[in-house]
């Protein structure tokens, strides 16, 4: 089957900072692929690129057998939910979800959809400023969903929200992982590591890939190693 | 102590002005450019050569002398002749010739048998510059020219010569013009248009001082570090003031060493006018930057006022020509004092007597909108929580 | 077909937010008016007169009464009775007490009596050459309606009728008309460029902040990342601000017209087609500045700034046949230098379409030109990065709220 998203030596430079050196991978449908780094490492770059937002140095990217750079019509198969929070802030939750839905030209019953499914009928009438992050969680993600897109971009999803909402955008990213959608999401806490099919490892510009089980190895290896040559541990 | 901690908020002021990159463009080149346009623009300095066109329709010698006179005065110049008169309304609507006179048939005769004439003289009014000045040319020439058909019908009378001459020409008009004596436009213009620019980029960098500072998280660290909030604000007042000080100096340079325009009060009283100005003018955008939300509404506030202040002022259309009521109100704008007082200062020096009160009045200003927005920051003390 | 619906959500949704933006809600319509009536007050009265006027009358004869007679019963000047010694009149000069004076010299009469040549001395402010030249231009009003007088009166001594004399002065006699505004209203000639002026700011001010908001706000990514095309984002967002544009353009003309009394003339639907072109020329050029720029305080900043130098340097008021080739030619560059001319003529000249086709034809092309650059900037944005220690030229300005 075709690769959801195919990169090949992809370089981005930021600034002046030369942030990926031509790194290549593929994600294939159905798979939930996560990207490690830490804070700077590149994840954010990454998935504006993925999304079509950014421009980059050099290299390929297809999605959906689409080359981003020559086309917006992948885009009506995506969805993006961004680590800062791109929701207008001047508008209440169902003026952002009717607006997006304008924009992606979702229909209004997917918007309805959208309000049952994650729970935002009290939240309705509130300006995004003003809700909790949990919340605001679930509204982007149902922003994300309106179009129904068959590949789902998120920045930093989880983070620290309350349980609740944590488990319903769990619940609603498992369903859609179940119909066959295909997910890439970032995270910078190891611990949740373990829920992808794969782990890319952004550092210094280069991209490693691992499963799940060999990227923790990394990880504890990496952390005694660390801790070794500060003197923290006392062997 | 003291003095170290002043020195160094002053010194991290000018890096911050430094590093603020579309200020620091605005400030350098902003009031030299506008200066150098300015000069560029006025570098005439006088509406002279106004187009002019004749339609002789009579083609005597009475006629060529009409167009003689025309060609030799000082202002008109002759740049065509039309046969009709539909020619020449043609070439004035399209702005072709400014200054259009028709001498009528028989002229020549009219005059050598003494039926009367008259001559046409049109001028597009359409703009007001060019048509002041040529309707004053025209009024010379007319006088003139009536003068001398006169004096010739009343010789041809029979009057004798000096007679007839002292029946026209007894009575000399002569006219000066006081403090700009060649009536120059680029004296009257440049500076005050340059400084228009200058307050404008003034304005700019006077609503940051204090919104550039509670604007940013670094705004935490500076409450957290016990430091008065008057020292703080005072110092980083007084890196502005002098900054928009060294700002306007290149531009009087060019302005009164280069380009020789009037400066007839001296250095050092101009200097001092400018500085006391620059305290009300920084005063006001003090003031703004304590009442916005953030430095965009900062600058548009300051600039609501800044933009139209100008034309308030009395510099061009002056005060007198404006409604009653509105000659006393557009006196609370700190412009109005500077642009009046350049007025008077560059051109008449008037003295310390009449200067005093727009020193006092700026100086009052000042005072007033530093306290607001000190007020004002007392009050909200802290950032807003949003 | 195109999707009219999503243009017009795009549209509604901007429209919110100007609503709930006070500030810009104020500088779409309040500023406008403010300006426009701020700016009518001080033009109103349109023409120069009751110039304060001091008279030095050193001869106090029936002979320099005439003169000074001669200036008091014109409205143009206003005698000011302080000032009647020569000192005087220098102080009364200096301090803007008077801005004209008149001199009659002690041995007035006395020369006119002798047949000797003798004077009457004018001097004017030139320090503002507005009353300059109006006051040099009333001077020879009253001069030689009193140079005529006294004519008159010389050849009634020597014994002519007043027939007589009628038929030698009038021999030739010298109509002037001026065209197009024959009573030197200023307003006529000034306050539409101003007005114009405004709306161009206005114009700039309102949309040129529309994308560098969402960008400051994270929410231009939404745009971005979804499939609508960029000509849609640009009619949808740039649709209110041109209804406002042209709303505005409308309103300030009634305005002068009605209130400030200035001479608006010519064919109504040219002067829509011009106010049309320049509409869309400003939303459009707004739109891509908000593109292009890092953030709304650049914006704000340099777009303020550009209103004087543009007006001053235009033609408009300061003739171009008397500015440098090299500053005409930069401002060809700008659409008000068209836009300006082209309505005056217009409105003023009352000329028609054969005399203001190369304006149409100008800002029709930059409307092409402006438009076709807002209606296909590109949708992939140069990733935002801080250089060094710039600081308010990235995504971020000062903020309370941030």
């Amino acid at each position: 089957m075709e690769p959801v998203i195919r990169v090949t030596n992809l370089e981005q430079k930021i600034g002046r900072k030369l942030l990926f050196k031509g790194i290549s991978f593929e994600v294939q449908p159905g798979e939930c692929f996560g990207i490690f780094g830490t804070r700077g490492a590149g994840k954010t770059s990454l998935v504006h690129i993925l999304a079509g937002i950014d421009r980059f140095k050099s290299g390929q990217v297809q999605i959906l057998g689409l080359n981003v750079n020559k086309t917006e019509k992948f885009k009506r198969s995506l969805g993006l939910v961004t680590q800062e929070s791109s929701l207008f802030r001047d508008m209440t939750v169902v003026e952002n979800l009717d607006f997006i839905a304008a924009l992606k030209k979702a229909s209004r019953a997917a918007v309805r959809e959208m309000i049952e499914r994650f729970q935002l009928q009290e939240f309705l009438s509130k300006p995004v400023t003003s809700l909790d992050i949990g919340v605001l969680q679930r509204v982007s993600l149902a922003c994300a969903l309106l179009n129904q897109p068959k590949l789902l971009l998120l920045d930093e999803m989880i983070k620290d929200i309350d349980l609740f909402s944590r488990n319903l955008i769990l619940k609603e990213l498992e369903e859609f992982l179940a119909a066959g959608g295909t997910c890439v999401s970032t995270f910078s806490n190891f611990a949740v590591s373990q829920s992808f099919s794969k782990v890319a490892w952004l550092e210094g510009g280069e991209m490693t890939i691992y499963d799940p089980e060999a990227a923790q190895a990394e990880w504890n290896r990496q952390e005694n190693y660390y801790a070794e040559q500060s003197g923290r541990y006392d062997d | 102590m003291m003095i170290r901690q002043c020195l160094a908020i002053m010194q991290r002021e000018l890096f911050y002005m430094w590093r603020d990159k579309s200020l620091r463009t605005i400030l350098l080149v902003g009031p030299l450019l506008g200066l150098l346009l300015m000069a560029g623009v006025y570098s005439s300095q006088r509406i002279e050569n106004i187009s002019t066109a004749i339609v002789d329709l009579d083609k005597s010698s009475a006629s060529s002398q009409v167009i003689t006179d025309l060609k030799n005065s000082q202002n008109l110049q002759v740049v065509a002749h039309f046969d009709t008169f539909s020619q020449l309304e043609e070439s004035i609507k399209r702005g072709e010739v400014i200054v259009g006179v028709v001498i009528p048939e028989n002229y020549g005769k009219d005059i050598a048998l003494q039926r009367q004439t008259k001559v046409a003289v049109l001028i597009d009014g359409m703009n007001i510059i060019y048509a002041t000045n040529a309707s004053s040319a025209v009024l010379t020439v007319t006088r003139t020219l009536g003068a001398q058909v006169g004096i010739q019908t009343l010789i041809a009378k029979g009057i004798q010569p000096n007679q007839a001459q002292e029946a026209y020409q007894s009575i000399a008009f002569p006219e000066e013009a006081w403090f700009n004596p060649t009536a120059n436009y680029a004296y009257f213009l440049v500076l005050a248009f340059a400084l228009n620019v200058w307050q404008q980029c003034c304005t700019l960098a006077s609503c940051m001082t204090i919104i550039g500072e509670n604007g940013r998280r670094s705004w935490y660290q500076i409450r957290t570090s016990g430091i008065s909030l008057f020292k703080l604000f005072f110092c980083k007042s007084l890196v502005h003031i002098g900054i928009l000080l060294l700002t306007v100096l290149p531009v009087y340079f060019l302005a009164f060493v280069v380009f020789k325009l009037p400066l007839a009060c001296g250095w050092s009283s101009f200097l001092l006018f400018t500085l006391i100005f620059i305290l009300a003018l920084h005063g006001l955008g003090t003031m703004m930057s304590s009442l916005s939300p953030n430095a965009v509404n900062a600058s548009r506030y300051g600039m609501i006022i800044a933009l139209p202040s100008f034309l308030l002022s009395g510099f061009t259309w002056p005060l007198q020509a404006m409604p009653q009521w509105l000659q006393h109100v557009v006196w609370i704008l700190p412009q109005t004092w500077f642009f009046q007082g350049v007025s008077f200062l560059t051109f008449k020096n008037p003295g310390w007597g009449f200067m005093s009160h727009y020193f006092w009045a700026l100086g009052l200003m000042a005072v007033l909108f530093y306290s607001v927005a000190a007020l004002r920051l007392m009050v909200r003390d802290f950032p807003h929580k949003g | 077909m195109i999707d009219v619906k999503q243009i017009l959500n795009i549209a509604h949704y901007e429209i919110m937010r100007i609503f709930r933006e006070r500030v810009l809600l104020a500088i779409l319509f309040i500023v406008p008016l403010l300006y426009a009536s701020m700016f009518g007050l001080v033009y109103v009265s349109a023409i120069l007169q009751h110039v304060p006027l001091g008279i030095v009358d050193l001869d106090h004869s029936q002979e320099s009464r005439a003169v000074v007679s001669a200036f008091e019963n014109t409205p143009n000047f206003k005698v000011i009775t302080q000032v009647s010694t020569y000192a005087d009149l220098e102080a009364g000069m200096k301090n803007g007490l008077v801005r004209a004076g008149v001199v009659i010299p002690a041995d007035y009469s006395q020369k006119l009596a002798q047949h000797q040549l003798t004077q009457i001395s004018t001097v004017y402010d030139g320090s503002n050459l507005i009353y300059g030249f109006n006051t040099r231009k009333y001077f020879q009003q009253v001069l030689n309606t009193f140079s005529a007088e006294h004519t008159a009166a010389y050849l009634s001594g020597l014994g002519m009728t007043k027939q007589e004399i009628v038929n030698v002065m009038d021999t030739v006699s010298y109509s002037l008309e001026v065209w197009y505004n024959p009573t030197f209203s200023y307003a006529t000639f000034i306050y539409m460029g101003l007005v114009l002026m405004i709306l161009q700011q206005i114009g700039l001010l309102g949309i040129g902040l529309t994308v560098t908001r969402e960008k400051e706000e994270n929410s231009w990514l939404q745009f971005l990342g979804a499939a609508v095309p960029q000509w849609k984002i640009f009619i949808g967002k740039a649709l209110p601000y041109f209804i406002a544009n042209f709303f505005n353009f409308g309103f300030l003309m009634w305005i002068a017209a009605r209130f400030v009394n200035v001479k608006i003339e010519g064919s109504v639907g040219l002067i829509l087609l011009l106010g049309l072109l320049f509409d869309l020329i400003i939303v459009s050029v707004g739109f891509t500045v908000s593109v292009y720029s890092p953030n709304s305080l650049l914006v704000t900043r340099y777009l303020m700034l550009i209103s004087v130098p543009i007006f001053v340097a235009s033609g408009y008021s300061w003739p171009s046949t008397h500015i440098p080739a090299v500053i005409n030619t930069l401002l060809r560059t700008m659409p008000y230098t068209w836009m300006a001319e082209g309505f005056r003529l217009l409105t003023v000249k009352n000329l028609g379409f054969d005399f203001i086709a190369d304006k149409i034809m100008v800002l029709i092309l930059m409307a092409a030109a402006t438009t076709f650059f807002a209606l296909t900037f590109p949708k992939r944005r140069k990733p935002p990065a801080q250089i060094g220690l710039a600081v308010n030229s990235a995504l971020d300005y000062p903020n309370k709220n941030f």
